[in-house]
């Protein structure tokens, strides 16, 4: 329980993927118009980010790092994600209709989310991930758990993201900050309200 | 010549084949992963579906209730829709899916939406709202700031809604820019008052109020709102206009544009269609000096 809680705040609060780790910044600024599509984007990135631990992490552990090909690993990792993104889109497609309806179009753009493969490049890294969590030891289990709370917090923020752009673009802002500008400043003041639990410790 | 060789007998042919052996084998493994999927996960998508979304105007504007025109064509392909529903399908593209879908031809006018208030400064507010801009919020508080109970909010959440960008907020009342709006409708759902609905494109006249109260609270409420007089369905020469519920109503099918009710109109509230809603210019600045 200890571990999963820690896994849950490191994962969604304090190493957030996108406002603390900057990666998946493309979907994250691109389908946050509307709160709807961002749940659906966020949802879909999760499902991807913790099929693609449990395929990624095995596989590098137990073919990769015996066989000494580390060197590997992004051409494997990437070959994993753009495969899966395909059958995990036809499973969905064959097994919810309505699940695929909503997620629509943002499934196959997941393959080139970085934050996707952020998260099999970081699981991997026994020791980084090791003194992260304050556990002794790696297996996927850990490993799943971290993709499921990576996409999660991907998920909170990309969904604040849309409801602060719901009101932001209400407002009359200059000219020269209108539209996106005024986005990015949104997104770099919701990251350091989320860099603030990274004073939080966790004993 | 001899680098080369050093080189060539440097590199570990071994790990060169794991490699290739690696990559290759996830290759051929995912391959076939994907093809048993595929065939293991494979839709009767129905062509009639398909047949009807290509002459869909495909604009997604969400108008006719469902999500998207792929919603739109499984819902006509399944007879739970109409063709009417939707308003941005040019009238051949129609025929062509009524005769895929064995559906009746829609053949009713083209229509545009209007705003049925011509409110804003001219009707009393109750009191000052300051706050959240949508409409919603506009009338969850205290049933909205103004004193008519069927006048525009101007919070523009239709605004926000229109696909085109058809409608403005002027002078805190709504106005659809005719020569814009495709009718989707994506508006009709989105004001909380219900006062968007569709006219005829070449209508010559609506009633710019829907309000359904009494003469005496019409007055104390708007300076422009329809008092129920009647002079316009008794002065109508076609008598294309009745009174329902202190309100008149066009049946264009018989109205001929002769504007004889524009002119009786004491509030003048019945207006022309084509013009933008009247405002009063001059009344903004002269508050404001006051």
């Amino acid at each position: 329980m200890g571990t999963f809680m820690m896994i849950l705040v490191m994962a969604v609060f304090v190493n957030n993927f996108v406002v603390v780790q900057f990666l998946g910044i493309c979907p994250f600024l691109g389908v946050s118009k509307s709160t709807p599509n961002a749940l659906g984007m966020g949802l879909a990135v999760t499902l991807v980010m913790t099929i693609t631990c449990l395929i990624t992490y095995p596989i590098y552990m137990y073919v990769l790092v015996p066989l000494e090909l580390e060197f590997l690993e992004i051409i494997v990792f990437i070959f994993v994600i753009a495969s899966l993104v395909q059958m995990i889109e036809r499973v969905i497609k064959k097994l919810s209709p309505p699940l695929y309806n909503a997620m629509g179009i943002y499934l196959p753009l997941i393959t080139t989310n970085c934050a996707v493969l952020g998260v099999a490049e970081l699981v991997i890294d026994k020791g980084q991930m090791m003194s992260l969590l304050h556990i002794s030891s790696m297996n996927v289990g850990v490993a799943v758990l971290y993709g499921l709370f990576a996409g999660l917090g991907f998920t909170l923020s990309i969904v604040i993201m849309s409801g602060l752009r719901g009101k932001v673009d209400r407002l009359q802002v200059a000219r020269s900050l209108k539209g996106f500008p005024i986005t990015m400043v949104t997104a770099s003041f919701m990251a350091m309200a989320f860099y603030i639990f990274n004073l939080v410790s966790i004993d | 010549m001899r680098m080369y060789w050093t080189i060539l007998s440097a590199i570990r042919w071994g790990k060169v084949g794991m490699v290739l052996g690696i990559v290759a084998a996830l290759a051929i493994v995912f391959a076939i992963l994907i093809l048993v999927v595929t065939k293991v996960c494979r839709i009767q998508e129905d062509e009639k579906v398909t047949a009807i979304l290509e002459h869909l105007a495909g604009a997604n504007c969400g108008g006719c209730g469902c999500s998207g025109c792929a919603g739109f064509a499984q819902a006509l392909a399944s007879g739970k829709a109409c063709l009417g529903d939707c308003a941005v399908t040019s009238k051949e593209e129609k025929a062509v899916i009524a005769q895929i879908a064995g559906l009746p031809v829609d053949d009713s006018e083209p229509t545009v939406a209007v705003v049925r208030c011509a409110g804003g400064e001219n009707a009393n507010d109750k009191f000052d709202y300051c706050g959240n801009d949508s409409c919603l919020m506009r009338q969850s508080v205290m049933g909205g700031a103004k004193a008519c109970s069927a006048a525009c909010l101007g919070g523009g959440s239709c605004t926000l809604a229109c696909p085109q960008g058809a409608i403005r907020v002027r002078d805190g009342v709504a106005s659809v820019d005719k020569s814009i709006c495709t009718s989707c409708g994506a508006c009709i759902h989105k004001c909380p008052r219900a006062l968007i609905e569709r006219i005829p494109v070449s209508a010559p006249v609506y009633v710019a109020c829907s309000n359904r109260c009494r003469a005496k609270d019409v007055m104390n409420a708007c300076k422009v709102g329809c008092i129920g007089c009647g002079l316009c369905a008794r002065n109508c020469p076609n008598g294309a206009i009745t009174m329902q519920d202190n309100l008149p109503v066009i049946d264009y099918a018989k109205c001929d544009g002769c504007k004889t009710c524009v002119a009786k109109c004491p509030r003048k509230i019945i207006r022309e269609h084509n013009a933008p809603p009247r405002v009063k210019k001059q009344k903004a600045p002269a508050k404001t000096e006051k």
